[in-house]
């Protein structure tokens, strides 16, 4: 048995998907409470207005009106339950397809609608 | 082998890396103002890096992540926010400086004013970014950037009385001037050692994928490289002590700085000025610009590597592309690459307590470093550092108000 202390231990970390492709960082744990049972750890957070509460209200602030902005009604939160950490070390590695994450929806569009359209930046490997 | 090999590449980037226009200039000025008496806090500057690149390079090679990870792990997203903040804002004025650095060559090589070039040189820049390798912006500028040996070469033709050199490498108090003289200590320090550097150095090992095994040739580069890159900046006192103090010039401009090196080498010393500022500069800028985006990069935990397609790493790819072209634009309208320079290296030396504190705390962690946490005489000279950039906190802004004219 491995004694894990959430804060020091998981909270912060490097998040890998299953292609161990980086998807951002573990901004909360979400414990579940039933009633006459002990608390387990039920999901991850990650991004979006999780991590702007985080920072302060002056982060909270700016994305409201970087959303009022691009009309966006996204959270970009994304749930990543605790059955699916096949790992917990350096990094947590989970075993979810990045394309199916709200929090990475920014790192998708500028892919597809900047980066891929300015010569060689889809290209072969470097 | 291959080790070997990174040693050398170490000592070149060393070499070829330490020189910029935050050296090159505050040196020059120290030299033009003060003769060599300046020259201990080139020595200081100089220590204090070479112990801050080992730590961070030990710090990546034990805990196999970078500096900015561990300090976003450790000190959590609220604390992380601060130093983000003052390393993003320092690094862009100075990211600035040195491409006003390439401009201000290109201006003296072509006669054309300097605001022309920002853009096309952020260009350039950019498409290495978008197109290279890790492996082709380090090693190639290093490379390139031997061309600063030339200081070498003019402060030994200048024939200095070596006794006088030697003995400015103890500290002493100014005679005349003492605000402007602790104004350019600042500059000085502030130009030796850059909170970029950590970021930048712990990043490259990752992307070299250093390992334990690596600690030794960590040691070897972070000494030797940092050796020879101080002894150039020394050697670049020295010919502005020569050449500019005995005609009571100041180093206020790159004509000014050229003539350090033009007096004793002639027509070839002011195009290898020109060659080396080019070089140095545009080297200093590809490591900015990328490590601007490494930190934002790895403090929420985007994919980044220079060795990706940038449609892997998106957001990377683009923090730095709009990096690069902000900070060309502010030379573009105009902005004195010079004045830029020594607001920004003072503004660094103030910044330095914010990465250099968190850092002394990784390396005494046995939770990260294990069996490899700091002993006690980089403790020693990691706790005088921190002392000196707590008095640079303190000291930077009213000397910039005294001293900066």
């Amino acid at each position: 048995m491995r004694r894990l202390l959430l804060v020091h231990d998981v909270l912060d970390l490097q998040l890998l998907d299953r292609h161990e492709d980086k998807i951002g960082r573990v901004d909360a744990l979400v414990l579940e409470v039933h009633a006459g049972q002990p608390l387990r750890v039920k999901s991850i957070l990650v991004g979006g207005s999780v991590r702007q509460e985080r920072l302060g209200r002056p982060a909270v602030w700016l994305a409201a009106m970087l959303r009022r902005i691009t009309r966006s009604r996204a959270s970009g939160v994304s749930e990543i339950s605790f059955d699916k950490v096949r790992r917990i070390a350096d990094v947590v590695a989970v075993d979810v397809e990045a394309e199916t994450l709200e929090s990475e929806h920014v790192e998708r569009w500028l892919s597809e609608h900047v980066v891929r359209r300015i010569p060689g930046g889809e290209g072969e490997r470097k | 082998m291959r080790k070997w090999f990174e040693v050398a590449l170490g000592l070149v980037t060393g070499i070829g890396g330490f020189l910029e226009i935050g050296s090159i200039a505050t040196a020059s000025q120290a030299g033009a103002e003060f003769g060599f008496q300046l020259a201990w806090v080139l020595v200081v500057g100089t220590l204090g890096l070479a112990f801050l690149m080992e730590m961070t390079g030990r710090l990546a090679a034990v805990g196999k992540r970078t500096y900015t990870d561990q300090l976003r792990e450790r000190f959590g997203l609220r604390f992380f926010l601060l130093p983000l903040m003052v390393v993003l804002v320092v690094s862009f004025l100075v990211l600035a400086s040195e491409i006003g650095g390439v401009s201000l060559a290109l201006e003296m090589a072509t006669g054309i004013r300097y605001q022309w070039f920002a853009i096309p040189v952020a260009l350039v820049g950019w498409i290495l970014l978008w197109r290279g390798s890790f492996a082709v912006v380090e090693q190639g500028t290093a490379v390139l950037g031997l061309v600063s040996l030339v200081f070498l070469v003019a402060a030994v033709t200048l024939h200095p009385h070596w006794a006088d050199v030697g003995a400015a490498l103890r500290p002493s108090r100014p005679v005349h001037d003492r605000a402007r003289y602790w104004y350019l200590a600042v500059s000085i320090l502030g130009a030796s050692i850059s909170p970029y550097l950590f970021v930048f150095y712990s990043s490259g090992a990752i992307e070299d994928g250093w390992t334990p095994e690596y600690i030794g040739v960590n040691r070897a580069t972070s000494a030797l490289g940092n050796l020879f890159g101080g002894g150039l900046a020394i050697a670049a006192l020295v010919a502005a002590a020569m050449v500019l103090a005995p005609a009571h010039i100041k180093a206020d401009s790159v004509e000014h700085i050229s003539r350090g090196l033009s007096s004793p080498l002639g027509r070839a010393g002011t195009m290898l000025f020109i060659a080396t500022l080019c070089v140095t500069c545009f080297g200093a800028t590809m490591e900015i610009v990328l490590s601007v985006a490494y930190m934002l990069a790895q403090g929420f935990g985007w994919a980044w590597s220079e060795n990706l397609k940038p449609a892997k790493d998106a957001r990377f790819s683009v923090a730095y592309s709009v990096i690069i072209v902000a900070a060309a634009l502010l030379i573009a309208i105009g902005a004195d690459p010079l004045v830029l320079t020594n607001i920004s290296m003072v503004a660094t030396a103030a910044s330095l307590p914010l990465t250099v504190v968190p850092l002394g705390a990784l390396m005494n962690d046995a939770d990260v470093m294990m069996k490899y946490t700091n002993g006690w005489i980089s403790n020693i000279v990691l706790a005088a550092l921190i002392v000196i950039s707590l008095v640079l906190f303190v000291v930077a802004l009213p000397l910039q108000l005294l001293g900066g004219g």
